[in-house]
């Protein structure tokens, strides 16, 4: 459940940054338009709400609270990191962590 | 001068000042989030799971006989993460309280080690008592001045918000990643300055309680967490109640089984008391729900009631900066982000004498030798220390001490070559190097002395708290060797982008 928080996480840090035109020129070609950018942010924030709801069924509002914060940071530290070294990698994670998280949620 | 150039100022220059401090506090505070993991790597007697034969009962008589006198003893049954008796008594001449860790299965006294509390201490105080204290608090507070001038200086907060560009100049690579390290983990920063100056706020700021108390502050502490004490009546002891069957009267009361720590105060007199608190980490307040006992009739003399709603806010404050609820995830979580307030000082060091390199001012040496010295020397004694730990005789007396000179020594080791070598360029080649092979030396080291609890064992039987450490210190080797490579391959000096592109355009 964790990790598909942290999937969550991530995702809404990756619109955060899609809906700027510096991040957005580097993952795809050209500035994203206004309504795009409106919309990537809303993406965002309902992201992290779900993201710190995953983390709050989990454990509880108080301790799922703090663990929810601590994965949005780490999850934006990994997100410049790839932005930085290795731009290719930022969507297909977003695939690939909630799926993991998914995975792991289940088993 | 503008308020952004007086914050400018203010931030460069108190910011530079405590950062080999505060990469100090960072670094420990970091590591002691798994104080109790490397307190048992570091005690191989408890590496292998052991049954506890050992009553509490036994535990008193072996204190007792040890201090027949003492003013109090305390006990902390074994846990999870620490499966081993702490036992310790406060001596009857007023002297320091003697610890002392108890095998499970013998009730021998294990081998003297600083511990992962070596990491714990040098956090707050430095290993040097209440100055060391101050210290760190002074430090503190300049931290919480630093993030508040650096976000106010930072005019392009969330336009750079994403921004890293490792392949720009030196400066600007450093300043990039300096300002992401910093406004991506403020909430950590200013929760952990914050609440870390939070916890000793009594020290700091004592004047009220000292006045409203009249200088007794242990009174204070006592009424605010509703805690029980009986004077002595200096007549001796009635033969005492059995700590076990007080215990299991304990855990009847609150319905648990997770004891915390244990106390006899006075044992020796008729008036001692027992004092068992539960141990409860399923919320960040750990209401500790003290019942003191009459030590000889095993009356129930108090309950503690819950913490008033002023106590249970200082504790929800500590408690989030020390990290002990929530399990392994919080800590690791605690870890990493330590570790990015670690590369945020650094970089920010990075940011300072690359600016002065380029325009040329003073301090440059000063700035590069401390930078080697504390940097790299602090890492490199932490592995030392962990060598200390494993070479050192098991016998040997004041091995404690034997240790911290381990660590000392290595650390003056390192910052005397860097202070040397300051000029060279090659400083942090050099350290990455120390470290890569200290890192994976370590559980090659570990392996073959205690084999008991060397990677593959440890991995066999599915023992994640000892095999992590191990398993950490070889991906630290890796990450410093490749990262010492890096830095000794011939610098190319890089071209600017746009060129670039054109001569592969061309």
């Amino acid at each position: 459940m964790l990790v598909l928080s942290f999937a969550f996480c991530y995702l809404a840090m990756v619109c955060l940054a899609l809906a700027m035109s510096r991040q957005h020129k580097l993952v795809f070609s050209g500035a994203p338009s206004e309504s795009r950018s409106r919309l990537l942010r809303i993406g965002a924030v309902l992201a992290m709400a779900v993201g710190l709801a995953l983390a709050m069924v989990q454990l509880g509002g108080e301790i799922g609270g703090v663990i929810w914060l601590c994965q949005l940071m780490l999850a934006g530290l990994l997100l410049v990191a790839l932005l930085a070294w290795k731009a290719r990698w930022v969507l297909p994670l977003v695939a690939v962590l909630p799926v993991t998280g998914g995975l792991l949620a289940l088993v | 001068m503008s308020l952004r150039q007086s914050m400018a100022g203010l931030h460069t220059w108190g910011g530079l000042l405590p950062s080999w401090l505060l990469f100090v506090i960072f670094f420990a505070g970091s590591i002691a989030c798994f104080d109790k993991e490397l307190e048992r790597w570091m005690r191989p007697a408890v590496h292998e799971p052991a049954g506890h034969s050992l009553s509490l009962d036994q535990v008193r008589d072996i204190l007792l006989a040890k201090a027949p006198d003492a003013h109090a003893i305390w006990i902390r049954p074994p846990s999870e993460r620490e499966p081993f008796f702490w036992a310790g008594y406060e001596p009857a001449d007023e002297s320091e309280f003697v610890r002392l860790a108890l095998d499970p299965a013998t009730g021998e006294v294990m081998p003297e080690t600083v511990g992962g509390l070596f990491f714990f201490t040098l956090h707050y105080d430095l290993n040097a008592g209440m100055i060391g204290m101050y210290i760190v608090a002074i430090a503190a507070m300049f931290m919480l001045v630093a993030l508040i001038s650096g976000i106010i200086i930072h005019r392009r907060i969330f336009k750079d918000f994403f921004t890293l560009r490792p392949d720009a100049n030196g400066q600007r690579a450093w300043l990039d990643a300096h300002n992401l390290f910093g406004v991506v983990g403020l909430p950590f920063h200013l929760l952990i300055a914050y609440t870390g100056l939070a916890i000793f706020v009594v020290f700091y700021m004592p004047a009220a309680i000292q006045q409203a108390y009249k200088g007794n502050a242990e009174e204070f502490f006592r009424d605010v967490m509703g805690a029980y004490e009986r004077e002595d009546v200096k007549r001796p002891a009635p033969p005492a109640a059995s700590l076990d069957a007080l215990v299991a009267e304990a855990h009847r009361h609150w319905g648990g089984n997770e004891t915390g720590w244990l106390s006899v105060h006075h044992p020796g007199d008729e008036a001692a008391v027992v004092d068992i608190r539960r141990y409860n980490r399923s919320q960040i307040v750990d209401f500790q729900w003290t019942l003191s006992f009459d030590a000889a009739s095993g009356e129930l003399l108090h309950e503690q009631k819950p913490y008033s709603a002023g106590y249970a806010s200082y504790a929800w404050l500590t408690n989030l900066h020390m990290a002990q609820f929530g399990g392994q995830i919080v800590r690791a979580l605690y870890l990493l982000l330590g570790l990015m307030g670690c590369a945020m000082l650094v970089s920010g060091l990075q940011v300072w004498l690359r600016k002065r390199e380029a325009r040329g001012g003073y301090g440059i040496g000063l700035v590069r030798a401390l930078n080697g010295a504390v940097v790299g020397g602090l890492p490199v004694a932490s592995l030392a220390l962990l060598y200390g730990n494993r070479l050192i005789p098991a016998d040997m007396a004041a091995r404690g001490s034997a240790e911290t000179w381990v660590f000392v020594g290595a650390w003056l080791l390192v910052a005397v070559w860097a202070v040397l070598r300051r000029n060279s360029g090659k400083v942090a080649r050099d350290v990455l190097l120390a470290l890569a092979v200290l890192a994976l030396g370590l559980p090659l080291l570990n392996a073959l002395v205690t084999p008991q609890g060397s990677l593959l064992t440890t991995l066999g039987r599915g023992d994640w708290d000892l095999a992590g450490i191990d398993l950490v210190l070889l991906f630290s080797g890796v990450v410093c060797a490749l990262a010492a490579r890096r830095l000794s391959l011939p610098q190319v000096e890089k071209a600017p982008r746009r060129r670039r592109l054109v001569e592969e355009s061309a």
